[in-house]
């Protein structure tokens, strides 16, 4: 397989809009990374400049060590799986994942093998005579991955390819992916707006706004050790609770509410002391306790768990707003006033929007 | 081409059509109604102002559909359109008796001088249009009869399909 390495890439288009500042990521041999970020961040923009499928304004890439920077796109040796799948509608299943073989003339009894080999390994043994348009969803997805999988190219590039999946279909064909990449080994670079994804798929994650990397790390640190605001709101379902709070003696003052510091923590702050922060809570860290009161406004009840949305004492303000939670079945009604604790906080300087970590 | 090499071509079978097959049938197509052009242009179609060229039009109509569903069908290795198109092969050849010779061996007065109703240069390219036709629907034939038999004999040694996707 490929080591991928992206060095400086900025991506400026003719209108002078620059879409991607200074990417720097080094791709290990086999790794699955996932770009996650809001619309319009610069991931797919990234993606295509990997595929060849757009100009590097400046920076260098390297295949393996190989500077391809300027290489055409049909030499670089990966394979691109599209959200809208790009299948030939009159061909077979076949004929689609043959085509880009067929294409290079290679011999028709090599290509008939390297089908019916990643028809084996999608399950689309029993598909390959039907048209896309017989397929689902689901299965079209497969059939544009086997397309790339025939090539076994050096590196496979996704673009959002579960999009126009529904939910259920979304969370089977993600793990078909998984599992495709533990079989194959292959490296991989994916794109995806959700979270979820990003969080179950990748080995580690590179989290963009606005053409810049905000973070990138494994799955974990991103969710445990966000690095700045951004981050730490853009992953995890419901979002983390911010709330401006200062820093005292042991404690730490929002409106509304006081929570109490942790020696630890209190360590982590000394810095700042008498200064405004910004607290961030993830709703999972939400628990019921003494230190703040919540006006309940919905009540949504999942199963295992329930989400509690409402606001710190009888503030409207979107800044007081919380999401909590809560495990098991709780009947709480529009209204209705609870305390909670928080469990476990992260901290984050107000001007710079970045964590505030021990010792800095 | 060793065993396995054969083996192989004939598993690709059950995914890739068989495209010479039915582009041949096609192409008979093709020399047919270059043909039909030809003699419907010519002064025949007056000279035969009869219902010989009135059986000769819905043949063709009907020798278009035929040999175009044929086509189709092989494309599919149906073997049943094999005898089909055989059959539609050897009337082409016959065909060459029916209107073109006739018409050849046949005068009529021009200006008071005897002057054959088909000219030869006219009569060897008809005849070659059909003999085209004939040959490409008889290939056409032969070779989805060779293959079907092949991939008949090929799925004997398949397992059948597992009911999941």
């Amino acid at each position: 397989m490929a080591t991928l390495s992206l060095q400086h890439i900025d991506k400026i288009y003719d209108n002078n809009v620059q879409a991607v500042f200074d990417f720097n990521l080094d791709v290990k041999d086999g790794e699955l990374i996932v770009l996650v970020g809001p619309s319009g961040c610069g991931k797919s923009t990234t993606l295509r400049m990997v595929a060849g499928l757009e100009d590097i304004s400046a920076g260098r890439l390297y295949l393996d060590g190989k500077d391809i920077t300027t290489t055409p796109a049909k030499d670089r040796d990966m394979a691109m799986v599209f959200q809208n799948y790009a299948l030939y509608g009159h061909m077979t299943v076949y004929e689609n994942m043959a085509f880009s073989l067929t294409m290079r003339k290679e011999n028709p009894n090599v290509i008939h093998k390297k089908v019916l080999a990643a028809a084996e390994i999608l399950g689309l043994t029993n598909q390959l005579n039907k048209k896309p348009a017989q397929l689902s969803g689901g299965q079209r997805q497969r059939v544009a991955m086997g397309r790339s999988i025939v090539r076994n190219p050096k590196v496979f590039l996704f673009d959002e390819p579960l999009s126009n999946l529904d939910a259920k279909l979304r969370g089977a064909t993600r793990r078909e992916i998984l599992l495709l990449h533990k079989r194959l080994g292959a490296t991989m670079l994916y794109v995806t707006h959700d979270q979820t994804e990003a969080l179950t798929l990748a080995d580690r994650i590179v989290c963009m706004s606005m053409g810049y990397v905000q973070q990138v790390g494994t799955p974990l640190e991103l969710y445990d050790s966000p690095a700045n605001i951004f981050v730490a709101g853009f992953i995890g379902l419901p979002p983390m609770n911010f709330y401006d709070v200062t820093v005292g003696n042991g404690v730490l003052t929002g409106e509304g509410f006081k929570v109490s510091l942790t020696p630890e923590e209190q360590d982590t702050l000394k810095a700042y002391a008498g200064k405004t922060i910004v607290l961030g809570v993830r709703p999972e860290d939400v628990g019921e306790g003494p230190d703040v009161p919540v006006t309940v406004s919905t009540n949504e009840n999942l199963g295992m768990n329930t989400l509690v949305h409402g606001h710190i004492g009888q503030s409207k303000a979107a800044s007081a707003k919380i999401s909590a939670k809560l495990k098991g079945w709780c009947d709480y009604k529009t209204g209705d006033t609870v305390t909670f604790s928080f469990k476990r906080k992260h901290f984050f300087d107000k001007e710079t929007t970045n964590a505030i970590r021990k010792g800095e | 081409m060793t065993m396995e090499e054969r083996t192989v071509k004939r598993d690709r079978m059950r995914y890739i059509k068989n495209s010479l097959a039915a582009n041949l049938a096609l192409l008979g197509i093709l020399f047919d109604v270059l043909y039909f052009v030809k003699i419907y242009q010519s002064d025949v179609g007056t000279y035969y102002y009869t219902i010989l060229i009135g059986i000769s039009i819905v043949y063709n109509l009907v020798f278009l559909l035929a040999v175009f569903l044929a086509s189709e069908g092989v494309k599919n290795y149906k073997a049943g359109y094999t005898w089909l198109l055989a059959a539609i092969g050897i009337g082409q050849i016959a065909r060459i008796f029916i209107i073109p010779a006739r018409a050849h061996a046949a005068t009529t007065l021009v200006n008071g001088e005897s002057v054959p109703v088909m000219g030869d240069k006219t009569f060897l390219y008809v005849v070659i249009l059909l003999v085209l036709s004939a040959v490409c629907l008889l290939a056409s034939a032969a070779v989805n009869f060779i293959r079907c038999r092949e991939l008949a004999e090929h799925m004997k040694t398949v397992p059948p399909p597992s009911t999941g996707t």
